[in-house]
């Protein structure tokens, strides 16, 4: 018997609305994907690594300011401008549309980072080091990048693959939103998100959450968007836009 | 004059064939094992020395247990005896549900040698000293893929199970059938060593043969 | 022959050649092993994953589940049957893990005589011995101080017991402690304990100065109702923050109302005063409240008037609509919860009363969208009134007593470090030397620590035996149990709980017969014997034929809890508002002179948790600093002094001075500054030690200034001096804005707005 392989195309819908911007999936994000400690030095030398991060941008001034919260991660573009500039191929897209990033094959030139409009592409500029009892805490599921590796938001690749085997290949079946919270296959930082900001799941599935939110909100008047749509990047991450019942200047954040 | 340039000339080309030799079997040595497995010379390539000598003719196996020398170990009736025949997944027992294998615990080897006692080798007297002590038993690894590899045996026994047929042509019908297939024939190893390259080429030629994916994120993430 | 590939790689790895070739693919020397484990696991594989129930010390009251991969733990994510978070959780959660694994835990126990000496290691058989002998040298046991972190369930059960034995005391720490807060809802409503919150399914949300989605009570719980207040399967909630400082969840806020600090309680006062004057709301809890009187009872806060205009520093027009909003009939349910600065000043209690009193006014007492009570533990013995007490902070004005008091010889402290938490007015440091003995439990070498004689390593959460009654609960009876889910990593660390049982039996305080459990019990014993008297009852979420199937449901789901054990579903009596305003200490802080707020860090909290790394490395959500102390100051009125980010300020209270960069930025009310609290740790291993060049602990800035009624600390109250220092340093603020490069795609918008629709 051959199993037929079922087709995904993964993607995340993210409802700012919804974000409080307390930082949850960062920290979680960091603890299930070996990301090396980013210490002082790092941030001050701007090479700090955070697969997702919240972007803050102000509005207004007193009293009539307002804060922004925006969680960026890898859109896991379907025309990724990070890929044709990988002169090993270390990067590229794969049928389940996730944007891949291979470490073996990476060399370090760090091209991808310098094309890539989100700037979520982080490059190792040391060997990543923990201290010998911290390192009990890694993640045995993923790989530990070492120095001149570029790295990013994998949609937690590690955990679909388990998906895959165990519930499509064990079990049979399609991966449905509920065998993914319900086995602990989510990304973690969709897991962890508190106000459910975060949604993950499977676009090719009509009757995923991700599915019906895309065709409930990205259409004209809807509070869909994507990201710097005008770059014709086609992100996997679909936005949902704030609303504010008193905003002044309707339409725009900058930073 | 002649004579010496000639000698030169002879020094210097038996001297620089003489290089290129050894440059040349270097350079063998180094592809091969970059290829596949390395040249058994030197300890490369041979099967590593455990901290006990497990032996898996004993213990998988079913033929005549023999001594290092050769020599057939006799009974107390002085009969011949023949190995157990275990299947592999009696010790390996994760290796049908999850990535890894898994080494037995001390404590499962002693499920059965608490009784059965071994003999003047004394490497059963090893495992009882680990027992007594609480320390673990530090294996060589034999197979081991780079960690920037994720293997899951779970995933290739379910598909030989599912066709019926392993990739040599036997049939596959229960778990260990199929190990045999990357391991080679483990229950005749006294010591294990590894018999397939296991590099990624090896990896990739069996995905094709059996339409299994090729995507990089498959193994590596 | 004799060489093999492992020494081979050794010998690549000496030449420097051999080291650069193989850095990508080195393998660890460990890798090449694997290691046979010496016992069968019971209930583990190797590399199969087990995911293990527990509760959560880091966030409290949160049920958590962990994966353990061949006995180490690996990930932490929210129990998704625990009513309290409900799947979801937080950073604080998850670096659980590096508690766990931190380098710097102590691993044994330590001691010294003399505590101008250096600590020695010592066995644990040792430590017990001259643990019993301190307890012995009392000669008057009322002279024995336990001060924890406040405790609940068996833990609180066992330490309320032991100190009634020995006839010593206790008291339980909490740096901004919160006893306005449970003061108010005492004399509001009439309930011992904390409500709940339902914001998931309130309409108008009207926060005064509680933090309540990054710090307050319990913010998983509040974040997860309030995604769905925000874009449920309801029309879109409206919420009003009205809060001194522009943070994170004034910065979610539809509308931030900057009132000024200590004048909430007169804005809630001035909102109840045009909802009764208007016929708005509930008409009985309009005539009670005013005690018959109509509005005239709360004149004195019409919004129009001087006193009103001078506290809240809005003009009357906002005070209106804001009553309004609250209690428009379309707006309903309505809600109203006060905390964080709000109830940190003189009249902090005067506030937070004002403020829960507006919930009676819209009604929403026990229904959905509103205030739901809690009701009692669901064991007997958990809800007695000394076991409660162990759970109830001291108010500040009690640390301040005992600091003078000299009434302490032996002095054991677990789980609080107030050498570090108290501010200066309430010198725990003299309490600790004037003590002829001090016993630290403690993972970490903190600031109490490391003034004790005795040091004993505890065990962490997630290693040993506990359970927990979240305060506040779920609006319905909740018991978290937590259970070691990994081996003890260190083998030098003990369970303090366990501990307390063992002195008692060497100090013969018979324990075991007023906690009704076996002689040689231990802490899992006592949680055990808890469970069992459950069973019975035959209820909430597990029920099963026999104790141990019981006891095995309660372990997997992480805890007991039934949906039908509901609190009080109305307010007793309502008794009238207070209307005793003391504005005494507020007004404009003068020139030169700024409102402090500090606030609690997002990440590291009140500094418990600044050892962890991935907490330290977490930015501040409005300001994106990570590992530092910062001075948020209004970016036109740094301007105008000469300021720029980085610069450091010097910033004097009456109780001290401290330096830190400045961080302007446009949300900063221009009368105040906020430090946040947490940094400037002189101990608790390194990542929280002496890091940064300007980090200090802005509790040391605190006047002794306390709630006139409670005693309770003013933390927000203080006013301070703010200048450039006059060595006219400036630093690169690490922070993550910035990080990364991006010029070029910010010309297209990232954020989305829909407007009024």
């Amino acid at each position: 018997m051959v199993q037929n392989r079922i087709d995904h195309k993964w993607g995340m819908v993210i409802d700012i609305d919804r974000c409080t911007g307390c930082n949850a999936c960062v920290v979680a994000c960091q603890a299930e994907n070996n990301i090396p400690l980013n210490t002082e030095d790092r941030f001050r030398q701007r090479r700090a690594i955070q697969w997702i991060h919240i972007e803050r941008y102000w509005e207004g001034e007193f009293p009539d300011v307002k804060a922004r919260f925006i969680p960026i991660l890898c859109q896991h573009c379907e025309n990724a401008p990070c890929e044709p500039v990988c002169p090993v191929y270390a990067t590229y897209h794969n049928n389940q549309g996730l944007n891949v990033q291979v470490y073996n094959r990476c060399v370090g030139t760090r091209y991808c980072a310098n094309n890539c409009p989100y700037q979520v592409r982080f490059f190792n500029f040391w060997e990543p080091v923990w201290p010998e009892s911290l390192r009990n805490q890694l993640n045995p599921d993923v790989s530990i990048r070492s120095r001149g590796i570029m790295e990013k938001c994998s949609f937690n690749v590690q955990r679909l693959r388990r998906a895959e085997r165990i519930v499509e290949g064990q079990q049979g079946g399609r991966i449905s939103d509920e065998d993914l919270s319900m086995g602990n296959f989510l990304p973690a930082c969709v897991q962890s998100c508190s106000t459910s900001a975060l949604v993950f799941g499977d676009f090719n599935d009509p009757n995923s959450k991700v599915s019906r939110m895309k065709e409930e909100h990205l259409h004209e008047g809807g509070r869909g968007y994507k990201l710097l749509d005008f770059l014709g990047t086609e992100p996997n991450v679909i936005y949902l836009s704030k609303v504010d019942p008193y905003a002044t200047d309707a339409g725009d954040g900058h930073a | 004059m002649l004579i010496k340039r000639i000698a030169l000339l002879l020094v210097v080309s038996v001297g620089a064939s003489a290089t290129g030799l050894v440059l040349l079997l270097a350079g063998a040595f180094v592809l091969r094992a970059w290829w596949t497995t390395p040249f058994e010379v030197l300890g490369f390539g041979a099967a590593p020395e455990q901290p006990i000598a497990f032996p898996h003719t004993i213990h998988a196996g079913v033929d005549v247990w023999t001594y290092p020398d050769g020599s057939p170990k006799l009974d107390a009736d002085g009969s011949e005896m023949s190995g157990l025949g275990l299947d592999c997944t009696f010790c390996h027992r994760n290796v049908d549900k999850g990535a890894t294998a898994g080494v037995p615990p001390v404590e499962q080897c002693l499920f059965c040698h608490a009784s059965v006692q071994g003999d003047e080798l004394g490497e059963v007297a090893k495992l009882v000293e680990a027992w007594d002590t609480k320390e673990p038993v530090a294996w060589e690894r034999v197979h081991r893929v780079p960690d920037h590899v994720r293997f899951v045996h779970e995933a290739h026994i379910r598909y030989f199970l599912a066709q019926g047929e392993t990739p040599s042509g036997e049939p596959a019908l229960v778990a260990a059938d199929v190990c045999s297939t990357c391991h080679g024939d483990v229950a005749a190893m006294a010591e294990v060593n590894q018999v397939r390259s296991l590099k990624m080429g090896d990896c990739v030629d069996c995905h094709r043969d059996y339409n299994a994916p090729t995507d990089c994120t498959t193994c590596h993430y | 022959m004799g060489i093999t590939r492992r020494q081979f790689l050794r010998w690549t790895g000496v030449s420097a050649l051999g080291a650069v070739v193989f850095n990508g693919c080195r393998i660890p020397e460990e890798e090449l092993q694997i290691e046979s484990p010496v016992n069968l696991p019971e209930d583990l594989v190797t590399g199969i994953d087990n995911w293990y129930a527990t509760s959560c010390r880091q966030e409290p009251g949160c049920g958590v589940i962990i994966r353990v991969v061949e006995g180490r733990a690996k990930k932490v994510e929210g129990n998704p049957d625990f009513p309290v978070n409900r799947g979801k959780h937080s950073a604080r959660s998850e670096a659980g893990l590096q508690t766990l694994y931190h380098p710097d835990r102590l691993q044994t126990p330590m001691f010294r005589a003399d505590r101008n000496d250096d600590f020695l290691p010592i066995s644990w058989d040792r430590a017990r011995e001259i643990l019993n002998a301190g307890m012995n040298s009392l000669s008057d046991r009322s002279r024995f101080l336990l001060v924890t972190e406040p405790l609940r369930g068996h833990l609180a059960l066992l330490t309320s017991e032991f100190v009634q034995a020995l006839g010593g005391r206790h008291m339980a720490f909490q740096s901004l402690e919160q006893i306005n807060l449970h003061r108010a809802v005492k004399e509001v409503f009439g309930q011992d304990r904390l409500p709940d919150f339902d914001i998931e399914n309130a309409n108008y949300l009207f926060s005064f100065g509680a933090d309540f989605l990054s710090t307050w009570l319990s913010p998983v719980r509040y974040a997860g109702g309030y995604g769905e207040f925000r874009q449920g399967d309801r029309k879109r909630g409206t919420h009003y923050q009205m809060d001194s400082r522009f943070s994170m969840t004034a910065a979610n806020a539809d509308k931030w109302v900057p009132v000024k600090p200590g004048g909430e309680g007169v804005l809630a006062m001035s909102m109840a005063y045009v909802i009764i004057r208007d016929g708005m709301g509930n008409a009985d809890a309009a005539a009670a409240l005013t005690d018959g009187q109509g509005p005239q009872a709360l004149n004195a806060f019409a919004p129009d008037s001087a006193m009103v205009r001078d506290a809240t520093g809005l003009d009357s027009g906002k005070i209106e609509d804001l009553a309004h909003s609250f209690a428009d009939e379309g707006h309903q349910p309505s809600l109203a919860i006060g905390g964080g600065t709000a109830g940190a000043h003189r009249s902090g209690l005067f506030n937070l009363k004002a403020i829960y009193a507006l919930n009676l006014l819209v009604d929403n007492i026990g229904k959905k969208g509103g205030v739901r009570f809690n009701p009692a533990p669901p064991l007997p013995e958990l809800s007695r009134e000394d076991v409660a007490s162990v759970g109830m902070p001291a108010s500040y004005r009690e640390w301040q007593e005992l600091a003078g008091s000299g009434s302490v010889d032996v002095l054991m402290v677990r789980g609080a470090n107030p050498v570090y938490g108290l501010p200066p007015g309430a010198d725990f440091a003299r309490v600790v030397n004037e003590a002829n003995f001090v016993i630290a439990f403690s993972s970490f070498m903190d600031e109490t620590a490391g003034m004790a004689n005795l040091v004993l390593p505890e065990y962490t959460y997630l290693e040993e035996w506990g359970d927990n009654v979240p305060s506040p609960g779920p609006s319905y009876q909740t018991l978290g149990i937590q259970q070691p889910v990994v081996r003890p990593f260190h083998e030098g660390t003990s369970s303090f709980g366990d501990e307390l049982l063992t002195l008692g039996r060497e100090l013969d305080l018979r324990l075991e017969s007023r906690l009704e459990v076996t002689p040689d019990a231990t802490m899992k014993d006592l949680i055990k014997a808890g469970v069992e008297k459950l069973w019975p009852e035959n209820r909430g979420s597990v029920t099963a034929a026999s104790f141990e199937g019981f006891w095995n449901g309660v372990l997997q789901r992480g805890g007991w809890w039934d949906t039908q054990a509901t609190g009080d579903s109305g307010v007793a009596e309502i008794k009238p508002l207070d209307t005793a305003w003391d504005g005494s200490g507020l007004g404009d802080p003068g020139s030169g002179m700024f409102s402090l707020v500090p606030f609690l860090s997002n990440s590291i909290g009140d500094g418990q948790l600044a050892h962890l790394p991935w907490l330290q490395a977490s930015p501040d959500p409005i300001t994106t600093v990570v590992w530092h102390t910062w001075v948020e100051i209004n970016s036109k009125v740094a301007e105008d002094m000469g300021i720029a980010e980085g610069d450091i300020l010097e910033v004097s209270s009456g109780a001290g001075t401290l330096e830190a960069p400045a961080f302007p930025h446009p949300g900063v009310p221009p009368t105040t500054v906020s430090i946040p609290i947490g940094q400037g740790h002189t101990g608790m291993g390194r990542y929280a030690e002496g890091i940064g060049d300007y980090n200090y602990n802005t509790l040391s800035l605190l006047e002794s200034t306390t709630d006139k009624d409670t005693g309770a600390l003013a933390w927000a109250a203080t006013k301070v001096r703010v200048k450039k220092a006059d060595h006219g340093h400036s630093i690169d603020i690490p922070k993550f804005a910035g990080n990364q490069f991006a010029e070029e795609p910010h010309k297209g918008t990232i954020i989305k707005v829909t407007g009024p629709s």
